[in-house]
């Protein structure tokens, strides 16, 4: 039996933009990034909205700009952070769930908070799969991210969802500047100046970031040894010789070289994910 | 050889092996990865490899406190390594090996000095890392021994052989890198398609067996011989 799969297409998609979902819960043994979803639960409360199977793959966008044409009536979602978001050039007030017409167009202006956007479509899009996710990452999927002009198909379902039961698009969640995060494994390895030092001091985030990783501004001025190569995983909080603290992301390798003095919690991962360059944060041990 | 247990949150510990990487730390390492996979690997989400430690991600912070008290005075037995040698054919020439002349030059040896000593040890595969099908090797001739660039090489290409540290490996793809690199293999480190997608388990060694321009253009198999040695 053959489901009929809808289609959509990207009119212009921003550099950065991907398929995610939970990501891979195996494959580290082969140097394999779990990769996912930034912000999971965002990703997962668009999801829900739209009452999709788990591990349905949304597309991510961390720039303005996106525009997509549908050819079928269905309903999306978006969750993550705030942004306008037209449908035919109207400004939608809610857009948490969005109905869609034959031939409409989508829009994403401005982004006013968060930094990480899931749009989610009534069936899931439908995607290669390789160790039972579909997120995209360099050599394990097709290709990294989407771009322009390109065609992205889903289940076509059409259920018909009760708009007005829709929850108000909140994000205050993310907008706290504490950070919860545990001792890494190489904390130790800290002074109990330097430890102090890490929970009291306010840090900003740099414009060096990606999916891969977010570097803080300041430095933080240590002598720690070079240590063999070990296990990390996104939230971990590295320390390099030269004083930057890199806070590592979903896209990180599994394994590094720099001592792990941090970990962050899954729920401050989420909301790192949304913080933009220049938000200031402090971290608070648990 | 015995690691202690470190507990770094509720639901998350690493095996610590104080010393540095060996085959003795590693036929350890083995043994105590055996044990998980045999014995606890229902109470997991995931547990990771690395030079001296195993790090368990614990599904709830009772599996974990359950499995802090039964490792209470366990030993186990070393795993013995095999005795498998993975043949990787390496083309050394300059048109690869970015830079293999101004390392020789650095070091006062001359280009086929570093070749030979990168050729000469088998080298021991540890684990996988950093990039997909990217393998940590140890067994690097201390006079090899470079620091990294001090500004990473915008793209390396797929196949590059590289040492940086202590350390030698290949990249599987194109990367940014910091490492020196010596020269390029024409074998292909991850495929996606295979199951599994890498040819090579960690324990197996291998061996840099040094090829020309023509061999490498010739080059047919994606995946090395391998011998018992």
């Amino acid at each position: 039996m053959t489901q009929e799969l809808g289609k959509v297409q990207l009119l212009r998609c921003p550099p950065g933009t991907s398929f995610q979902d939970e990501g891979r819960k195996s494959g580290a043994n082969f140097g394999i990034p779990p990769a996912g979803a930034m912000d999971l639960q965002s990703y997962l409360w668009a999801n829900h909205l739209l009452q999709n199977p788990p591990q349905s793959v949304s597309l991510e966008f961390s720039q303005p700009g996106l525009q997509i044409a549908f050819d079928q009536e269905t309903f999306i979602s978006l969750a993550g952070g705030q942004a306008q978001v037209f449908v035919n050039e109207q400004l939608i007030e809610n857009p948490s769930l969005i109905g869609i017409a034959p031939g409409d167009r989508l829009k994403i202006g401005a982004f006013q908070k968060g930094q990480y956007f899931y749009l989610c479509i009534a069936g899931g899009f439908v995607t290669e799969t390789y160790l039972e996710s579909g997120s995209d990452f360099d050599s394990v999927t097709e290709s990294a991210s989407k771009k322009t002009g390109e065609i992205l198909f889903y289940k076509s379902r059409l259920k018909i969802l009760d708009q007005k039961a829709k929850v108000k698009w909140n994000s205050s969640w993310f907008e706290s500047p504490i950070i919860e995060v545990h001792p890494g494994p190489d904390w130790s390895l800290l002074t109990s100046g330097q430890q102090l030092e890490l929970k009291s001091r306010t840090f900003q985030l740099s414009k060096n970031r990606s999916r891969m990783g977010i570097q803080l501004e300041e430095l933080f001025v240590n002598k720690l040894p070079d240590l063999p190569t070990n296990p990390v995983f996104p939230g971990t909080v590295q320390l390099t010789p030269s004083g930057k603290i890199i806070v590592l992301m979903r896209d990180a390798g599994v394994t590094g070289g720099y001592p792990r003095i941090l970990q962050l919690t899954e729920e401050s991962i989420n909301q790192l994910a949304q913080k933009k360059t220049g938000d200031s944060i402090s971290f608070q041990l648990i | 050889m015995r690691p202690y247990y470190q507990q770094i949150n509720p639901t998350f510990g690493e095996w610590t092996w104080n010393e540095n990487p060996s085959d003795q730390l590693l036929s350890s390492q083995l043994a105590y990865l055996h044990y998980l996979n045999a014995q606890w690997i229902n109470e997991i989400i995931e547990f990771r490899q690395g030079f001296t430690r195993v790090s368990i991600v614990w599904k709830s912070p009772d599996r974990q406190n359950q499995f802090i008290r039964e490792i209470e005075g366990l030993e186990l037995i070393p795993v013995p390594l095999t005795s498998k040698v993975w043949q990787v054919p390496v083309c050394y020439d300059p048109m690869f090996g970015d830079d293999l002349i101004h390392l020789a030059e650095e070091k006062k040896i001359s280009p086929s000095k570093i070749i030979e000593l990168h050729t000469t040890p088998l080298y021991r595969i540890h684990f996988y890392g950093f990039l997909p099908g990217f393998f940590y090797l140890n067994g690097l001739d201390p006079l090899l021994y470079t620091p990294r660039k001090s500004m990473p090489g915008a793209s390396v290409q797929p196949g590059s052989v590289a040492l940086g540290g202590s350390q030698t490996g290949i990249y599987p793809k194109e990367s940014p890198g910091g490492w020196h690199i010596l020269g390029r293999t024409p074998l292909s480190l991850f495929d996606r398609q295979k199951q599994p997608p890498v040819w090579a388990k960690p324990g197996e060694r291998i061996q840099f067996i040094p090829i020309d321009v023509q061999q490498y253009h010739d080059w047919k198999l994606s995946q090395p011989q391998f011998v018992e040695q």
